[in-house]
């Protein structure tokens, strides 16, 4: 009896703190520190990080042709990071996400109003057009591409970055 | 010593139970705060003005400072008749929290004719794909009540981006971004980029507005509008347009009346190739001797940062591009008045921790400049710096988030 209702709180335990089967993963909140966090954890190892923005045009058409990507190609890490201010915004973030079948990707939201300072952090330069994609390469090198990228271009850069490995 | 009693076997295992179903809600709340969680960019979540994101000042005839902002979900209205010390108790446009298009290019706008009567528009997200629409009001009793909103447009298509303008004569102009085009292009097979700058104007003070027209396809379609009057029934447009290749780059639309686009001409060929929301539109005004004057941002191949210029022969060509501001410090949001004394220019620059408003004047129409100089800063996220004109003088306005709002003379430089 004890052993089952011990079982029954684990259960309902679980319950309440999974994601229900098609949740997308929970967006973590991007701030101060974020960007390094982000560069360091990924070291060493090849990724694509892309800023986008669930108001933006051009998003909308990139975000499906990376979730293919990423599909295709399971030895890059992706990050995206939703770039928008707009209210509510988790939700419909997650929904294009998962929509796009970016959803097992690792992905963030600006938490911060000061996005100046954001965007600073990430490259004191930019003005928050979005699309934005920057490659990261096994050594550190960051590629930027400005606007959506084409996947014939990220299909380049990934196959030169297995045959650096080789 | 203390000696802790030892609980008996039936507690310990209401504990597990308990600190099992503790850790549970625990962390499914974390969870949720988490998920919650949105960046914002006002400092309160209240509709007064000290919660506003986005703040668009008017002057009335009388001098009377109107401001119209947006806070918590709604847009109020407000007037001060000292200048910006003092406020009017805050009347709401809005009747219930809206979805507002709170892109970084949007706000709400606002004119003030010479009967004291108030023209206000502003765009929602009216759906959850944020498509856009712009809605419009009127207030014929000086700003105590205000209409029913109205869609500027029967158009169901998406719509963002609006400008306002009172013409001499008390017309109201209204310009926008409509993507309506889109689909029939698509439905013909045909590629369509952006949006559609579309108009429309007022001859009753913004009670109802005119048939909405096209005045050119392929804009960019997340770029606010810089619009002005070259005289009386030329309303004057310069807006982001997407150029053969997708490039980027400014063009400018100067009306023969309120219902007549002109010819589009360039403003400059910085080539921008982007296929993207650059959320960064230009700035347009019109000096008393006729002289355009047009500050914008641009990432192209030619230039990069902000610039400035002129036309001497209505919009037709432009001077030479000057860069504006430190280019180590992010120069942003430019915005250009030809005020009554002087034309003056004012834009934000960052150094990673402080935001500042810098100015530079002109004495000869924009031919040439003062040097830069830092008028106002902020810590925090801040509002586009905007300039406006009583007709004495010209004012800059600027809304932050850690010290509100403010109004400031802008002293002409050496």
């Amino acid at each position: 009896m004890k052993r089952q209702l011990l079982s029954g709180a684990f259960l309902l335990a679980f319950l309440l703190t999974a994601p229900a089967a098609e949740t997308p993963r929970e967006l973590k909140p991007f701030g101060r520190g974020s960007w390094q966090d982000i560069l360091r954890s990924h070291a060493g190892r090849p990724t694509i990080v892309h800023f986008w923005g669930v108001t933006c045009g051009p998003c909308k058409v990139e975000l499906p042709l990376l979730g293919q990507f990423m599909r295709d190609h399971s030895a890059i890490d992706m990050v995206t990071i939703s770039a928008d201010l707009v209210p509510d915004l988790p939700g419909a973030a997650r929904s294009m996400l998962e929509k796009s079948g970016l959803a097992p990707a690792e992905n963030w939201i600006f938490s911060d109003g000061f996005v100046e300072r954001l965007r600073f952090e990430i490259d004191p330069a930019w003005q928050g057009d979005i699309p934005r994609t920057k490659l990261i390469s096994r050594e550190g090198a960051i590629t930027t591409i400005e606007g959506s990228a084409e996947m014939k271009e990220l299909e380049k850069w990934f196959d030169q970055q297995l045959a650096m490995r080789r | 010593m203390i000696d802790v009693p030892k609980r008996s076997g039936k507690a310990k295992f209401r504990g597990k139970v308990l600190a099992t179903l503790a850790f549970a809600l625990w962390q499914s709340t974390a969870y949720g705060q988490m998920n919650h969680q949105h960046a914002s960019e006002a400092a309160c979540e209240e509709t007064n003005l000290r919660c506003a994101s986005k703040v668009t000042p008017a002057f009335g005839p009388d001098g009377k400072l109107w401001l119209t902002w947006m806070a918590g979900g709604q847009v109020s209205v407000a007037s001060s008749k000292d200048g910006g010390r003092s406020y009017s108790a805050p009347v709401l446009v809005t009747k219930e929290r809206l979805n507002l298009d709170s892109g970084p290019d949007a706000r709400p706008k606002i004119t003030v004719d010479h009967n004291g009567g108030i023209a206000l528009a502003f765009a929602i997200f009216k759906d959850k794909a944020f498509n856009g629409q712009v809605l419009y009001t009127r207030s014929a009793d000086g700003g105590k009540s205000f209409a029913e909103l109205r869609p500027i447009t029967s158009s169901n298509e998406s719509q963002r981006f609006e400008a306002l303008a009172l013409d001499g004569d008390g017309t109201v102009f209204a310009a926008w971004l409509d993507k309506r085009n889109r689909v029939p292009a698509q439905q013909r097979g045909q590629k369509y980029d952006g949006a559609g700058l579309f108009f429309a104007s007022s001859n009753d003070g913004g009670a109802t507005y005119s048939e909405s027209l096209l005045a050119q396809d392929n804009t960019c379609e997340c770029c606010r509008l810089g619009l002005a009057f070259a005289g009386p029934g030329r309303p004057v447009v310069v807006f982001r347009k997407i150029f053969e290749g997708g490039v980027r780059d400014h063009a400018i639309v100067t009306f023969s009346d309120p219902a007549m686009p002109g010819e589009v001409h360039r403003v400059s060929w910085d080539d921008w190739q982007i296929a993207a929301c650059p959320h960064h539109g230009p700035s347009l005004s019109i000096s008393a001797a006729g002289t355009y004057h047009v500050a914008w941002y641009t990432n192209g191949k030619v230039r990069k940062g902000l610039f400035y210029a002129r036309s001497r022969d209505g919009g037709k060509t432009f001077s030479a591009p000057v860069p504006i501001g430190r280019p180590d410090r992010n120069p942003t949001r430019p915005y250009v008045i030809a005020g009554p004394r002087e034309a003056a220019m004012v834009w934000k620059e960052f150094d990673g921790e402080k935001t500042t408003v810098n100015l530079m004047t002109s004495r000869d129409d924009g031919a040439t400049w003062s040097s830069p100089k830092a008028i106002s800063s902020t810590t925090d996220t801040s509002d586009h710096p905007l300039l406006i004109s009583d007709g004495r003088r010209s004012y800059l306005s600027w809304m932050t988030k850690a010290d509100g709002y403010r109004i400031q003379p802008i002293v002409e430089e050496p």
